[in-house]
C-alpha cells in the first residue's frame, strides 16, 4: 500500500517515515536536468509550533550558497500522544544561469515524548560521511545531552533567544565541548553578530598610533539594541579579554550596563552599555583615551559599518560589511568560514564573568 | 607592538594599509579589473583602513574625472553589486595625477603627494607600485621611481612593485627587466603577476595533491601516462587586440608565464612549507628540468604552431588571422600553438605533458588533464569493444571550475561490458558563493607581502630560456618548421593531433 500523503506548499510531500529515502529518490527520477549537491547535514531543530515553515525559507536561502542536506525537526514535546509525521522537497536555485542545483530537505514534525527518536529516526537520514551542522533555536532544553550532542560536529545556537537562565545554558555548553569525543565545535550566533565590529576594530588598530594610545583607553561606549545584550556584552568581553584588562566591578540599570576594567597599570576604563530600541542590533562603538578617539558604528537598516579614527595627526575613515540581520545570512557566513572558533573560546570565560556578576 | 586585535581573527597574511599608484590608470586594466578589484575588498571587509589609490597617467584629467570613469565601469563589471554609498565612501580615496612617465618631475610631485597622504595617515608609509602601462614604459618608470626616491620606504615601512605581463619578450629583455626593477627594488618587493595563479582552482592545486592521501602516492610516472594542459578561447583578435597578439604570439603571450606556471604546480615535488620562497623554489625546479627543444629538428618535431583561417565561431563567421584587423596580411605569428613537453625529474621521467593554447577554437576552456595508465587488462581482454581506458582527473581552471575524475564501471546487464562514469564536482553547484576575482586575491597579496603566487625572477628567466629556442627555431633558423593552419571554430590543426598520435595517445575532448 503506498504511504504517500498530501502536498504542503511549503515542506514539499508528505511521506511515511519507512519510505523516505525511496522517495527522495523520486524527486531527481522526475527532473534528469537537476543536480543534486550537498557538502554538510545542516539540521535545524525547535521547540516552536510552526517552526517547519519558517525553517524551510531559511534552509531554501543557505542553500543558495552552500549546498546541503538539509533536516527541519520540529518537536512538540506536551502533546499526549507520540507520533511523527515527515515531509520531503528539494530547495533549487540555477546555477550560472543555467543548471539548476538542488538540496534534498526532510521536514519532521515530532509530537509527545518517546525516548530516542532523534537519533534513531531523524538521524538516520544523514547523508553519510558529511559533517553535521546542528541549529538549536530557542531555549536549550533536557534533550540537549551526550547522546545528541556526540554526533554533531558544529552546534549553533543564539543566545540572544536565551531569556530564562542564559548562565545555566551557557554551563551546559561548556560542558559539551569537553565532554565531547568529536571535537564539538560550537557557534553562538551573537558571537557571529560581531564579528564586523571586531574586523572593524582590528583594522583601526593596525595604526600605530591607536596601539600607542590603547594602554591609556579611559572609556569605551557601546550602543546595542536591548534584544542584542548578548552581542554588547561578548564583543565587550573580547575587547577586555585581548587588551587584557581585568574586570573590577558591574552596575545594572534598566537600560544602562556599566563596567568597570582595569589596565595592567591599574588605570581604570569605564565601560558603558546603552540599549536602545531603536538602534541596530550593534549600533555602535566608541573608545576614547590616550589622544585617540575611535568609533564604529551602524546606521539602523543600513548594510555598512562606518569607522573613523583620530588619534593626534592621523585621521582615518572607512567602510565594511556589517553583519546581517538575518539568521539565514548569519549561518550562511559561519559555513563560509568554518573553523574552530577558538577566539570565542577565548573570549567566553570573560563573558561568564561578566554575567556572574 | 602587535596588534591584538588581530590575534585569531582572519586565517590569513594580514594585509597592511598602503598607497597604491598605479601607473597607466586610464587604461582598461586599471578600470575592469584594479579598481573594482579594490572595490569589492573594500565591499567585503578586506580592504585596510586608510588604503589611498593614486592613479597616475599622461591625460590631464581631474580627480572628479578619474572617479566618475572608475565608476561607470565599477557599476558594469564589480563582483559586488555597486552600492552608491559605499563607493562614495570608497573613491575618497582616489586621486589623479598627471604625468608623463618620462617627466622627472611628475615622480618628484609624486613624492609629495605620497608624503602629504602618509602624513595625514599617521606616517604609515606602505606603497605599492602597479605598473599597469605598456612594457615600453617599464624601464622609465622604474627610473624614475628610483630617482625619486621612491623604492625607499621609510623606517618600518615598504614599498613594492607590482609588475603586469609581458615581463620581457624573451630571455635576453625580460634579464634586462629584471635588472632593471632589481636596481629600483629588492626581489622580495618584487611582485610579478600571473592572475592564473589567483584562480581558486589554481590555488586548490596543491591542496588536491598534498591533501587527499590517495593522490600524491600516484602522482608521478608509474601510475600516470600523460598529462594534457588546454587553454582555448573562442575569440579572436577583438577590440584591436591584433596589434599587440601579432607581435607576442600564443606561444609568449600564454605559454610562457600562465600555462608553464599550471604545469609547474602539477608536476612541483612537495614544498617544505607554503612561503613564498618554499613553493616558488619547487616551481622553478620544474621549469628548470623541462628539456630544451633547442634545434629547429628537436622543435618541428614537438612543437606545432598553427593559424586560424576563416570559419565559424559560436555559430557566427569568423576572419583567417591574417586578415584579422591590425594583423600583418603576411603575418608569421601563431594563434595556436601545441607542445610536447618532457620533465626530466625522477618523478616525471618518461611521462609527456601535452599543451595547447589556441585562438577561434570552438569554446573557452582552461583545464588539466592527468591521464592515468591503464589498470592491466588481463581479466577483461575479451570484452567487446575491450575497457574503454585509464582514470583521467581533470581539474577545470575556467569556466565552471571544478575537478572531475573518470573511471570505469560495468553497464548494467546480463552482459559484462564496460563504460566510462564521471564523478563530478563543480565549484558552483557546491558553493554557491562567488570565489573572489583572481586580482582581488592578488592585491591583498601584495599588500601582506605574501608573494606566493607571484613569479620569482628565476622561473620567469627560466620559463623564457624554454620558449626562446622554440621562437629562435621558428624566426631564426634557416629551416624554420612550417606553420600549420586550421578552420577557425575546430579543435586546431591535424598536426596537432598527429604530435600525440606517435605515442599512442589523443587530445582529450572538452
Amino acid at each position: 500500500m503506498s504511504e504517500l500523503k498530501e502536498m504542503d506548499p511549503e515542506l514539499g510531500r508528505e511521506v511515511g517515515i519507512g519510505v523516505i529515502d525511496g522517495e527522495l529518490k523520486k524527486l531527481w527520477d522526475e527532473d534528469e536536468a537537476r543536480t543534486n549537491a550537498s557538502l554538510v547535514n545542516v539540521a535545524i531543530y525547535s521547540e516552536e509550533a510552526g517552526s517547519l515553515r519558517r525553517n524551510s525559507k531559511i534552509i531554501a536561502k543557505i542553500t543558495r550558497d552552500h549546498a546541503c542536506r538539509a533536516l527541519l525537526i520540529e518537536l512538540d514535546r506536551l502533546a499526549a500522544e507520540p507520533s511523527i509525521r515527515a515531509w520531503i522537497t528539494a530547495h533549487c536555485h540555477l546555477s550560472g544561469g543555467q543548471k539548476a542545483v538542488c538540496c534534498e530537505q526532510i521536514a519532521f514534525e515530532l509530537k509527545g515524548r518517546s525516548r530516542g527518536r532523534l537519533r534513531n529516526t531523524v538521524f538516520a537520514h544523514l547523508a553519510s560521511d558529511l559533517p553535521l551542522i546542528f541549529w538549536w533555536q530557542g531555549e536549550l532544553s533536557n534533550l540537549f545531552e551526550e547522546s545528541l550532542y556526540s554526533l554533531i560536529d558544529r552546534f549553533i545556537f543564539d543566545s540572544s533567544d536565551w531569556l530564562a537562565d542564559s548562565l545555566a545554558s551557557f554551563e551546559r555548553i561548556e560542558l559539551a565541548v569537553s565532554d565531547s569525543l568529536r571535537q564539538l565545535v560550537v557557534q553562538d550566533l551573537a558571537w557571529t553578530r560581531t564579528y564586523h565590529y571586531r574586523l572593524a576594530v582590528a583594522g583601526l588598530f593596525d595604526s600605530p598610533q591607536a596601539q600607542a594610545a590603547l594602554a591609556q583607553i579611559a572609556s569605551l561606549k557601546v550602543v546595542a539594541h536591548p534584544q542584542h545584550r548578548m552581542s554588547a556584552l561578548q564583543l565587550v568581553a573580547w575587547l577586555s579579554t585581548q587588551a587584557q584588562w581585568s574586570l573590577v566591578g558591574v552596575e545594572r540599570a534598566t537600560a544602562l550596563e556599566t563596567l568597570r576594567f582595569a589596565h595592567k597599570s591599574g588605570a581604570e576604563v569605564c565601560v558603558a552599555i546603552s540599549y536602545v530600541e531603536s538602534s541596530a542590533p550593534l549600533g555602535s562603538l566608541e573608545m576614547d583615551g590616550g589622544n585617540m578617539q575611535l568609533r564604529v558604528w551602524r546606521d539602523p537598516g543600513k548594510r555598512h559599518l562606518f569607522h573613523q579614527l583620530v588619534a593626534g595627526e592621523v585621521h582615518l575613515e572607512g567602510v565594511s560589511p556589517a553583519d546581517s540581520d538575518e539568521d539565514a545570512d548569519l549561518i550562511g557566513d559561519q559555513l563560509a568560514r568554518g573553523g574552530k572558533n577558538s577566539l570565542y573560546r577565548r573570549m567566553l570565560p570573560r563573558f561568564l564573568e561578566l554575567l556572574r556578576f | 607592538m602587535t596588534n591584538p586585535f588581530r590575534e585569531d581573527l582572519v586565517s590569513r597574511s594580514r594585509a597592511e594599509a598602503c598607497t597604491v599608484v598605479i601607473f597607466g590608470a586610464t587604461g582598461d586594466l586599471t578600470h575592469r579589473k584594479l579598481v573594482p578589484a579594490l572595490y569589492n575588498l573594500a565591499v567585503d571587509g578586506e580592504l585596510p583602513p586608510g588604503v589611498k589609490i593614486i592613479g597616475f597617467a599622461r591625460r590631464d584629467w581631474t580627480d572628479e574625472k578619474f572617479r566618475a570613469g572608475l565608476e561607470e565601469l565599477n557599476r558594469k563589471v564589480s563582483r559586488n553589486a555597486h552600492d552608491d554609498q559605499v563607493w562614495a565612501a570608497f573613491s575618497e580615496s582616489i586621486h589623479f595625477h598627471q604625468s608623463e612617465f618620462q617627466d622627472e618631475m611628475g615622480y618628484r610631485a609624486l613624492a609629495e603627494r605620497l608624503d602629504a597622504i602618509d602624513a595625514e595617515r599617521g606616517g604609515r608609509g606602505n606603497r605599492l607600485f602597479y605598473i599597469a602601462s605598456a612594457p615600453e614604459y617599464f624601464d622609465d618608470i622604474l627610473k624614475h621611481l628610483k630617482g625619486a626616491g621612491l623604492n625607499q620606504a621609510a623606517e618600518g615601512c615598504w614599498a613594492r612593485v607590482i609588475v603586469e605581463k609581458p615581463f620581457g619578450k624573451d630571455l635576453k629583455s625580460a634579464q634586462h627587466l629584471n635588472e632593471v626593477v632589481s636596481h629600483t627594488f629588492a626581489e622580495k618587493d618584487t611582485y610579478r603577476i600571473d592572475h592564473y595563479l589567483g584562480k581558486e582552482t589554481a590555488q586548490n592545486l596543491m591542496v588536491l595533491r598534498f591533501s587527499n592521501a590517495i593522490f600524491e602516492p600516484l602522482w608521478n610516472n608509474r601510475y600516470i601516462d600523460h598529462v594534457q594542459i588546454t587553454c582555448a578561447e573562442n575569440l579572436g583578435m577583438e577590440g584591436g587586440r591584433g596589434g599587440y597578439y601579432d607581435t607576442a604570439g600564443a606561444l609568449r603571450d600564454m605559454v610562457q608565464n600562465h600555462l608553464l606556471q599550471l604545469l609547474s604546480l602539477v608536476a612541483m615535488e612537495p614544498p617544505t612549507d607554503l612561503g613564498a620562497d618554499g613553493v616558488r623554489d619547487e616551481k622553478v625546479k620544474v621549469i628548470r628540468s623541462l628539456r630544451q627543444w633547442d634545434t629547429p629538428e628537436k622543435v618541428a618535431a614537438n612543437v606545432v604552431r598553427a593559424q586560424y583561417t576563416a570559419g565559424f565561431v559560436d555559430g557566427r563567421p569568423v576572419v583567417g588571422y591574417r586578415e584579422e584587423d591590425r594583423v600583418n596580411p603576411q603575418s608569421n605569428t601563431e594563434a595556436y600553438v601545441a607542445l610536447r613537453i618532457m620533465v626530466d625529474t625522477w618523478r616525471w621521467s618518461g611521462v609527456p605533458f601535452y599543451m595547447r593554447m589556441g585562438k577561434q577554437l570552438p569554446k573557452k576552456a582552461t583545464e588539466i588533464s592527468i591521464h592515468f595508465k591503464a589498470a592491466p587488462t588481463v581479466l577483461f581482454n575479451a570484452i567487446p569493444g575491450g575497457t574503454p581506458g585509464g582514470n583521467v582527473l581533470v581539474i577545470r581552471i575556467q569556466p565552471d571550475e571544478g575537478i572531475s575524475l573518470r573511471m570505469v564501471s560495468k553497464l548494467p546487464g546480463t552482459a559484462l561490458r564496460l563504460e566510462p562514469v564521471k564523478m563530478d564536482f563543480h565549484y558552483a553547484s557546491s558553493f554557491g558563493k562567488g570565489s573572489p576575482e583572481a586580482y582581488e586575491r592578488l592585491l591583498l597579496d601584495a599588500m601582506a607581502g605574501d608573494a606566493t603566487l607571484f613569479a620569482r625572477r628565476d622561473e620567469v628567466e627560466e620559463a623564457w630560456r624554454f620558449i626562446d629556442h622554440i621562437e629562435q627555431a621558428w624566426h631564426a633558423s634557416e629551416t624554420p618548421p612550417p606553420m600549420a593552419e586550421f578552420v577557425a571554430g575546430t579543435w586546431g590543426p591535424k598536426e596537432a593531433g598527429d604530435l600525440l598520435r606517435e605515442t599512442g595517445h589523443s587530445w582529450r575532448r572538452l
